[in-house]
């Protein structure tokens, strides 16, 4: 899953301790989600994107969905 | 950043009691298994009422020992708990799958010292440590 939390976080010049903070969780995991080693669950994407003000789908994005409109999308219709 | 300002300090902040509660509590536990061990030799002389009693207060404290090592992982966010889970499930697996072969080379003496316990609890301790530390540095 890739997401745009570093590019959101910079645009608001926020630390990763910062954002830690308000998500309520550890720079350990900003960190993690940010370099995309680890996924964030449902009611924390929802906290991000609650934060951010935007909508999950604006902050997070499947990483497979990206073929989707290179016409290489395999998924049944 | 209003939201920010509010949950300031509030992941940390808890972790920080629960890091301290958590350590009282294991240091609690360990006097009190250490009394319950040499307590009948060094304090009471056998004296099983004393013996009874160090049990009971060892059982006690090693409740509390639980319940706050349930609060510390139920406080953890999803990453530090995914971490300990990993780490945790190691142990297990490591802990079923060295006990019995050990207790079989033990049986039929294939090795020079005898196997007890605190051995296989030593070997959990150590193999935790380091499946946390690793998977710890894994999301770093």
């Amino acid at each position: 899953m890739k997401n745009r939390l570093k590019v959101l976080r910079a645009e608001r010049d926020w630390t990763q301790a910062q954002l830690a903070d308000a998500l309520d969780v550890s720079r350990q995991t900003v960190n993690a989600i940010e370099t995309g080693k680890f996924d964030p669950s449902l009611p924390l994407a929802f906290r991000a994107a609650r934060l951010f003000g935007m909508r999950i789908e604006e902050i997070f994005s499947d990483e497979d969905r990206g073929g989707a409109t290179d016409g290489n999308n395999n998924n049944p219709r | 950043m209003s939201q920010h300002k509010r949950a300031e300090n509030g992941y940390r902040s808890r972790m920080r009691t629960n890091n301290t509660r958590f350590a009282c509590w294991a240091a609690a536990w360990l006097g009190a298994t250490a009394l319950m061990g040499v307590g009948p030799r060094i304090f009471w002389s056998g004296s099983p009422v004393f013996t009874l009693l160090a049990v009971g207060l060892d059982v006690v404290v090693g409740v509390g020992l639980i319940a706050a090592s349930t609060k510390y992982v139920m406080d953890l966010d999803e990453l530090q708990q995914k971490v300990y889970l990993n780490a945790l499930g190691i142990t297990v697996g490591v802990a079923v799958i060295a006990s019995i072969p050990l207790s079989v080379m033990n049986r039929y003496q294939f090795i020079a010292f005898h196997v007890e316990i605190s051995h296989l609890v030593i070997l959990m301790s150590v193999t935790f440590a380091v499946s946390a530390v690793y998977g710890s540095v894994r999301y770093r």
